[in-house]
């Protein structure tokens, strides 16, 4: 009973409350932050020369790492091309565990999908090679088109650094 | 000191009677006592320095040098790269370069360059590739057909022109829904059509006839497949042609406001002008060929009305009309 009477002063002062709250805002942070680097105090961030021209410089500094022809006006199966792409990268990333030092380049010509990059000579030849096959086998399976692997090989991570910020 | 150690020997003999039963989940097992088994273990206080581990030799591939240094000056290119692919630095002989540079430094080299890799090149289709392609190709060509080298023969014998398109994507799909859409194009000069087939013809086209150069396109895209539409094209122009030459018993009943353009020979300014001829007998017959300056004035008057007023065409009629009347004649006694 004493509890129903003490909420009931209560509650006129806690709709007071209610009423009378706001919300909080602050400023907000347009801020834009994609592809782009911090400088480090020490300078020493390696950047590739993909990595050191944000996204405003693509067509100007640097090019496309999609070629092809579903974006431009009236062109067909867009969104399958994005997500064929979006896998083909996940699985070479993941196929060549740390050993691709670019991005992976997808270039497609009529139902040729030719897919280019750079990797360090991390592995053995002939892994190499088991590793090309496999990916151009399985990849063609999936996609259900040819798939060329084109790949060149550096000696070393710091062969593709262009500069450290 | 010796006795503690003989009792821990002891002792340890005996828990390891059973920690070998338990051996098997123990991740770690000892290392065999260096000391042989009738002597006493020496108990190291201090123990061994730890031997450094040689480290694993990491084992280089031998990497030839880059192809384009053995290359001779006149091998054959179109064997070296005989098919689109992306740029490779070792096998081309070409010292490029690019990329934006740093301030006082050169643009990136073609080694480890993935700018190079992304643009397409034509490195597979120099000059003398396409010159061998070609050569190759001529045997399964045909001599251009004997009476069509110029283009006025062409459209003398082939007035129809069809037109479709072929759509190349990069994705794996062949079917392309603008394929289907057909056009042609066809002078409406080369069409056997009198007058009156000729107005209905331009009354039914509507405005895919152009005046200008006398052309009729027709488009049709309302069919699944290029052929359907060719057909039904095919269809529309033959019904064209034939509807347009049949005279129905209701356009007999056209009159001046339903004309598209002003027509002399039937309006009320020709029966004027012959009633005036005669007068003051009734006309005759309808010639007004025998009327002086009737040509001049009937040419004078449809300008005037067809092409709409302008000082040009209001001086012609002024002087047609002088010139009829003999004004000009009397002006001058």
């Amino acid at each position: 009973m004493a509890l129903i009477v003490s909420l009931r002063n209560a509650l006129p002062g806690l709709e007071k409350a209610c009423i009378q709250r706001q919300i909080h805002v602050t400023p907000v942070a347009a801020k834009v932050v994609a592809g782009r680097y911090r400088v480090t105090t020490k300078r020493d961030r390696p950047l590739t020369y993909e990595m050191a021209n944000p996204p405003h410089y693509i067509a100007h500094r640097k090019g496309w790492n999609s070629w092809n022809t579903s974006n431009m006006t009236d062109g067909n199966r867009p969104a399958e091309t994005l997500l064929e792409d979006v896998f083909i990268r996940r699985f070479v990333t993941g196929t060549w565990h740390s050993l691709f030092v670019s991005e992976v380049i997808i270039k497609r010509q009529h139902n040729i999908i030719r897919i280019a990059g750079i990797i360090r000579r991390g592995i053995a030849t002939r892994k190499m090679y088991f590793l090309i096959g496999y990916t151009e086998e399985l990849l063609s399976y999936w996609l259900q088109c040819p798939i060329k692997l084109e790949l060149q090989t550096v000696d070393d991570r710091k062969d593709v650094i262009f500069k450290y910020i | 000191m010796s006795i503690i150690t003989r009792l821990g020997v002891k002792n340890t003999r005996e828990i390891a009677r059973i920690s070998s039963l338990t051996s098997s989940f123990a991740t770690q097992s000892e290392p065999p006592s260096p000391v042989a088994p009738d002597e006493f273990r020496v108990l190291k206080l201090r123990p061994d320095p730890v031997q450094e581990r040689q480290k694993r030799e990491i084992r280089r591939t031998e990497v030839p040098p880059p192809r384009s240094t053995q290359m001779k000056f006149d091998q054959d290119w179109g064997s070296v790269w005989p098919a689109a692919r992306s740029f490779h630095p070792a096998t081309v002989p070409l010292p490029v370069r690019q990329g934006y540079p740093l301030k006082n430094a050169a643009p990136p080299n073609k080694y480890g360059n993935a700018e190079l890799m992304k643009i397409p090149n034509f490195l597979h289709l120099t000059p003398p590739v396409v010159t061998k392609q070609c050569e190759a190709l001529k045997k399964f060509c045909t001599p251009w057909p004997a009476g069509l080298e110029t283009d006025e023969k062409c459209e003398k014998h082939f007035p129809v022109e069809v037109l479709t398109s072929d759509y190349c994507y990069s994705s794996p799909t062949i079917r392309e829904p603008l394929a289907r859409v057909v056009t042609i194009r066809l002078k409406l000069s080369t069409l056997n059509l009198d007058q009156h087939a000729r107005d209905k013809l331009l009354r039914l086209v509507g405005d895919r006839y152009n005046p200008e150069d006398d052309l009729l396109t027709i488009t049709s895209d309302r069919c699944p497949t290029r052929k359907q539409n060719f057909e039904y094209i095919e269809y529309l122009l033959t019904a064209l042609y034939h509807e347009s030459w049949r005279t129905e018993p209701w356009e007999a009943e056209k009159s001046e406001a339903d004309m598209e353009y002003y027509d002399w020979d039937k309006s009320k300014s020709r029966d004027g002008l012959i009633t005036l001829y005669c007068w003051p007998e009734p006309p005759i017959d309808n010639d007004y060929e025998t009327i002086p300056h009737a040509t001049e004035y009937k040419i004078a008057v449809s300008d005037l009305i067809n092409n709409g007023e302008d000082e040009y065409s209001l001086n012609k009629y002024k002087e047609a009309v002088k010139n009829m009347l003999f004004l000009e004649g009397q002006e001058k006694k």
